[in-house]
């Protein structure tokens, strides 16, 4: 756990590197969409988690995607890393969120290294590179860099590179960043908690697993090559949720002794075992955003019984964080309504 | 990207693209690169490990070169009948084995492939493999380059080791920073941070490996069950062992 002073440290140093940023917004994840949904849980889960939501019972959930890029301007169609942040809402009346991005792995293994890295992740004049340096790069084997995008004029992936090439935990996360893409539809995109947590199974059997949503839908990227659209993600879940429930696959992974248990820069090995947890049907977008999305605060802390914390320095210093910035910006503390499930239940 | 793009500018984009260009770097830039950053050849094979997990359901991507005279349609064709008169000899050591969970022949141009999927250590599968199916496999293995040295493998059994694992193919990690560390500890690198890397090459550095290495797998595959033994499995499903 972090000091309240380092939780307001950290989102000030997230807001000091925005080029823009307004106070009653998220600092980062500020564009982003809610949506209505349920959770059906599989026959197999309650076996693995004893945590409510994975009862079996219909689970009413919100659920807001989002950009991970921090301030108001909206570049769907930008290389970025997407959110998916799910609360569901228990018919004991509790509720517990799962907070998952388009990124496999961090790239800070620690408070102190998320400092360090905002020193370097500045916003700096991104320009052209000449057609000269493509053709020095592609001479030594390089993959020329990526021209600006239209109105992109400031970037930040100069010292996010510099800061990976000097620490090599960070390298995996930066790597993933820099060909992460941009979804057709945020329905078809694979989100991943990143973190790990202890779940307590049937006979007190506790696990570290890590957990994922696999898109039904399947994953589609846009074209990186072509022009990118800068406002495109939430029409396109409107209607696609118009005309049929878009769905996601629970996963949840069980780690192994040996695996990275607190360190969220280091991935496990594909071949630990996956359990299908159960399914996340979205229903709808509701016309009142700021209820369905903007006014929920997310904390990827708030567990129930059956799912504790691993003892991860990351995972503990975004509860803190994420209290400091929903105050900042008059976030709901706790709305934990669940009595409007989407399709009218 | 941008629509501000110069006729030159948006040439030199469009470059990787052609294939005047990609036979350019092929047959000039490689190779001086290559003489410039030698790289060595990463070893084949799954990486050890103690971990449960990762020695179930690994896999053996073997290519065996045919000898110079059996590459013909003559000689692939004594390599099917070499395979298919032992067949039943073949799959009754693998039941023997007991940890093999899939083995397929496979040639392509003029290899003969083994893919094969296993449990457990790879020196004690291959040692298994001998004990139970050695004598058929003889027919295989001296249709190889390389083969009359190994040949009778039961009476080889180290060299035939080393043989098999030198035919393995070099199993390409599931992340870029995995394959750079593989790099790096063939180097013996091992550093940790800071370091002073360069990302960037990371394109050059594969495709430099992929020159020294021609032949690799892509990643550790894909597996709908992962973690299970083939003894857990056949228990499980209740089909006997």
């Amino acid at each position: 756990m972090v000091d309240k002073s380092t939780a307001k440290r950290l989102v000030d140093e997230m807001i000091s590197n925005l080029p823009k940023h307004n106070r009653q917004q998220r600092p980062v994840h500020t564009i982003g969409v809610g949506v209505d949904a349920y959770f059906t849980a599989s026959d197999v889960a309650r076996k693995f988690c004893i945590a409510e939501h994975f009862s079996g019972e219909r689970i009413c959930a919100k659920v807001r995607f989002s950009n991970a890029s921090g301030g108001p301007e909206q570049h769907d169609g930008w290389n970025d890393v997407r959110g998916m942040a799910t609360r569901f809402l228990l018919p004991s009346g509790a509720a517990t969120d799962l907070i998952a991005t388009t990124l496999r792995e961090f790239f800070a293994r620690n408070v102190e290294d998320f400092f360090e890295f905002t020193k370097l992740d500045k916003h700096k004049p991104y320009r052209r590179e000449s057609p000269w340096r493509k053709i020095l790069d592609m001479l030594q084997l390089k993959i020329p860099r990526r021209d600006p995008y239209p109105g992109e004029e400031t970037n930040a992936s100069a010292g996010i590179l510099n800061y990976a090439n000097r620490h090599r935990f960070a390298q995996l996360g930066v790597a993933e960043f820099k060909k992460i893409g941009a979804p057709v539809s945020y329905a078809r995109a694979a989100y991943h908690a990143i973190h790990t947590f202890i779940v307590e199974g049937e006979n007190e059997v506790r696990r570290p697993v890590r957990f994922s949503w696999q898109p039904v839908a399947g994953v589609g990227n846009t074209n990186p090559d072509a022009p990118p659209v800068d406002d495109y993600l939430r029409q396109e879940l409107e209607g696609r949720l118009q005309r049929w429930p878009a769905r996601f696959v629970l996963m949840m992974t069980i780690g192994e002794a040996g695996d990275a248990i607190d360190d969220p820069t280091r991935p496990w090995p594909a071949r630990r075992v996956r359990i299908v947890m159960g399914t996340l049907t979205l229903t709808g977008v509701p016309e009142d955003q700021a209820t369905a999305g903007e006014q929920i605060s997310f904390n990827p802390l708030r567990l129930v019984r059956g799912i504790e914390p691993s003892a991860d320095p990351i995972l503990h210093a975004r509860r803190d964080a994420y209290e400091v910035s929903r105050e900042m910006r008059g976030g709901t503390a706790c709305p934990f309504s669940h009595r409007s499930c989407a399709d009218g239940e | 990207m941008a629509n501000d793009e110069s006729w030159f500018g948006k040439f030199v984009n469009e470059l990787h693209e052609k294939p005047w260009f990609k036979c350019a770097g092929a047959w000039t830039l490689v190779p001086i690169w290559a003489r410039l950053t030698p790289v060595k050849p990463l070893p084949g094979g799954v990486r050890p490990s103690i971990q449960p997990g990762d020695n179930l359901q690994s896999m053996m991507n073997l290519i065996m070169p045919l000898k110079t005279e059996n590459r013909s349609p003559i000689g692939r064709a004594a390599a099917a009948l070499a395979i298919a008169k032992n067949r039943d000899q073949i799959f009754a050591g693998l039941d023997n084995v007991g940890t093999v969970h899939f083995a397929r022949f496979v040639i392509v141009n003029d290899n003969i492939c083994m893919f094969s999927v296993y449990d457990g250590d790879f020196t004690n599968y291959i040692r298994d493999f001998i004990a139970t199916i050695g004598s058929a496999f003889n027919d295989v293995v001296k249709l190889v380059e390389g083969g009359d040295a190994v040949t009778p493998c039961e009476e080889n059994v180290e060299a035939f080791i080393q043989w098999i694992h030198e035919h393995d193919l070099y199993q390409v990690p599931d992340t870029p920073t995995d394959f750079l560390r593989d790099q790096e500890y063939l180097e013996g690198d091992k550093a940790v941070s800071p370091v002073n890397d360069d990302l960037t090459l990371l394109p050059r550095k594969l495709v430099l490996q992929l020159r020294a290495n021609k032949n690799v797998s892509l990643g550790s595959g894909y597996r709908a069950y992962p973690g299970y033994s083939v003894a857990q499995v056949r228990k499980q499903l209740q089909l006997g062992w």
